[in-house]
């Protein structure tokens, strides 16, 4: 259905370039893919064959211990328990940032202080200042408080690269709605509340999905500060990933991981992206 | 938020008090199994009320992995104790970590690592901050293993650690030598080097079809360190090299490494890349094994006794590999070990753990799952249990044990190392002009202060 879509569409209204253009886009993505799965079936790979000598099916059977998928899917890679992390810390963590960051938002779009643009860039620092030196410093923090090592030290850890995107895309939102709607159920005799919950939340959801994405994806994401905070102890799929491919090669199994990793994102995007493309950037920012 | 970390803080507050109130227990069993006092049932009583002991080993072999979750896990179990098994990427991260709670004053009982897998500088290092559990590794049950005479010549592995005395505070886990092998397929076994001259005059013939790890891996720097044993201008190989920087001095340092500088310095441009100018050094083995499996190098070395068997069976080496000795005399031999730092949380399911690890039990799993060779000494073993470890074996392909044997080497002093490794760094990488003297005892210098 969908690749129909997609054929009439690149049949009807493009140019020859761009459909050409669109297609290099699509190999230049989709491209990298491509060896990773070949390797993840592979049991010896070497250059410069173009395909696998030996097939890890080949070798199944011979094997003492479970070998590529096997392993990636056996226990003893660890992907489920990793999986599992990473989706309880990025739903925590963005449920949490919104809570922080709504309120805030609010403040920032419509209220006029002192020292607000100061306080602005204050907020961003978090990106400018190397994840690195946040980490390491944290983590001396933590250590004293008993944090290190916990899902609580991680995913407050998360909360300081995450919480700057979630502010900017919703101060924006909040922008863009205006104060007029509200104003109006008021004097309608809505109560603070009432306002809220029945006009202010319902406006501004497309944002707030569009943000709550967004950290969601940042926070599955997080390397360096998961590794320190986490200790080796709490691992998520960038950890597990990192582990398994610092060794400097892409096995079998280091190349099944790389592709389940990419799973849950991909997911998803699926899932919201008919959402995000129709709600969010349609009502909540083309207002 | 505030209320938020306030509360945090209460908590932890709470918590680390609470740590504090079993500390003074926890020392109490340190002294009396260091003193003798405790007996072995008091030791697997205690770890079994601890419950849990936290393993920190490197985590990037599948085996290893499945070994640890499947078998010693299980095992573990059936004593009490549950494992586990915290894969780190590097070893100096659970160095580092042990160090940062010890800076933050967590002592025994009170850290999150009970036992590392780790070797030489790491090791050095914990030693140095006094970072240890202490003197634990003759005085288990399965201690009887391993040879603690330090009048049998043979015990040298097990109390020096790259030189550095072990103080018994880490037990021997696995044994390694560092071994080459070479594709077959595209080497005839008649050409394979076994002098550090032929490999010379092979890579005159056959340029860019060799390259080592490059320093400050461990692997680089112990091919460093066979070049320079093989070059020693005394011709007494690696006897020199077992005494500490402050025993050697700089200028005997670096009057005895200079010809095996030198020479590795001459080959430079003989190795892969070299042609161009740019010698190309992987960087870890893994880098290495992609480039034999490739074709890009012929031989690769390595520490890995059973390497070549163990790697045709994952597929990580090509078909034809097969092992050779390379340098005659020279193949390092050390061995890798568990300790158990200051800071354990667990010290007696730490010390049951390690206890297990030394049985022949484990070493003989471990052995077949992993290839990773027996650290405990044959000679200490009955005939049966010899035989169940040779039966595990996953086998030498290329070379016998007997050939092995005739040609090893002990591994240098970790504190001579530092200077090899940044000696290294300075002449070859960065191609400093300086003289080697000048180098050396300015690497001695900087690792002094």
């Amino acid at each position: 259905m969908a690749r129909r879509k997609f054929k009439s569409a690149l049949n009807s209204r493009l140019s020859g370039f761009q459909k050409i253009y669109l297609l290099l886009i699509a190999g230049f993505i989709l491209g990298p893919f491509i060896p990773l799965l070949i390797q993840s079936f592979a049991f010896r790979w070497a250059w410069p064959d173009l395909l696998p000598g030996t097939w890890w099916l080949e070798q199944r059977e011979k094997s003492l211990l479970p070998l590529a998928w096997d392993y990636v899917l056996s226990p003893y890679s660890r992907v489920w328990e990793a999986t599992l992390n990473t989706v309880f810390i990025g739903l925590v963590v963005t449920v949490i940032c919104l809570a922080i960051c709504l309120p805030a938002a609010r403040v920032l779009a419509r209220e006029k202080f002192r020292g607000k643009s100061a306080f602005e860039f204050f907020l961003s620092m978090p990106l400018i200042v190397p994840e690195a030196a946040i980490g390491i410093a944290l983590l001396m923090i933590f250590i004293r408080l008993g944090l290190a090592g916990s899902y609580t030290g991680i995913i407050i850890v998360h909360l300081i690269p995450t919480i700057p995107y979630m502010i900017r895309m919703l101060t924006a939102v909040y922008q863009g709605l205006g104060t007029d709607f509200e104003e109006q159920a008021m004097i309608l005799g809505a109560s603070r509340w009432q306002v809220m919950r029945m006009v202010t939340l319902p406006m501004l959801l497309p944002g707030v999905v569009a943000g709550a994405l967004f950290t969601f994806l940042v926070s599955t994401n997080i390397f360096l500060l998961t590794f320190f905070m986490g200790q080796g102890k709490i691992i998520t799929l960038p950890t597990l990933l990192f582990s398994k491919i610092a060794g400097g090669t892409l096995d079998a199994s280091a190349a099944g991981i790389t592709l389940v990793v990419t799973v849950p994102g991909i997911i998803l995007l699926l899932i919201t992206e008919r959402f995000i493309k129709e709600e969010a950037f349609g009502k909540g920012f083309g207002n | 938020m505030n209320k938020f970390m306030m509360g945090l803080t209460v908590t932890a507050g709470l918590l680390s008090s609470v740590a504090h109130a079993e500390d003074a227990e926890a020392n109490a069993f340190r002294e009396a199994f260091l003193g003798g006092e405790a007996s072995w049932e008091d030791v697997s009583a205690r770890a079994e009320s601890e419950g849990t002991v936290n393993l920190y080993y490197w985590g990037g072999s599948d085996p290893i992995n499945i070994w640890m979750d499947q078998v010693v896990a299980t095992d573990l179990a059936k004593l009490g104790v549950t494992l586990n098994p915290v894969r780190i990427t590097g070893t100096k991260d659970a160095i580092d970590l042990v160090l940062a709670e010890m800076g933050s004053g967590k002592g025994l009982g009170e850290g999150s690592v009970d036992a590392i897998w780790l070797n030489g500088e790491n090791f050095a290092t914990l030693k140095r901050q006094d970072a240890l559990f202490g003197a634990f590794a003759d005085k288990m049950p399965n201690s009887d293993f391993i040879e603690w005479n330090a009048e049998d010549p043979r015990s040298l592995l097990n109390l020096r650690d790259f030189g550095v005395e072990t103080g018994n505070a880490e037990v021997p886990w696995s044994g390694e030598q560092y071994v080459c092998a070479a594709n077959t397929a595209r080497v005839d076994r008649a050409d394979l080097p076994s002098t550090f001259a032929e490999l010379k005059a092979y890579l005159e013939a056959n340029p860019g079809k060799f390259t080592y790890v490059k320093p400050p891996h461990y692997i680089g720097n112990t091919f460093v360190q066979a070049a320079i044993y093989a070059h020693n201008p005394d011709g007494t190989g690696a006897e020199p090299f077992q005494q500490s920087i402050d025993d050697l001095g700089a200028e005997e340092m670096a009057r005895l490494i200079t010809p095996g500088l030198e020479y590795l310095k001459s080959i430079e441009p003989l190795l892969l890349g070299g042609q161009s100018g740019n010698a190309r050094y992987p960087e870890d083995n893994g880098a290495l094994d992609g480039m034999f499996l490739n074709g890009e190098v012929d031989m690769a070395c390595k520490f890995g006794l059973y390497a070549v068997a163990t790697g045709l069976n994952n597929g990580t080496y090509p078909e034809g590999a097969e092992a050779f000795v390379f340098p005659e005399g020279n193949m390092i031999k050390n061995k890798n070990y568990l300790a158990i730092p200051a800071n354990a949380p667990n010290p007696a399911a730490a010390l049951v753990m390690a206890n297990y690890m030394t049985s022949v039990e484990a070493q003989v799993s471990k052995l077949k799952y992993t290839g990773m060779p027996p650290g405990v000494d044959p000679w200490k073993l009955s005939e049966a249990e010899v035989t169940a470890l040779t039966e595990a074996s996953p086998g030498l392909i290329g070379v016998s044990q007997a050939d092995l044997d005739a040609n090893t080497a002990p591994d240098t002093n970790a504190t001579l190392v530092d200077v090899i490794e940044a000696t290294w760094l300075e002449y070859i990488e960065r191609d400093s002009a300086d003289d080697l003297s000048v180098i050396v005892s300015r690497a001695v210098d900087n690792l002094a202060k």
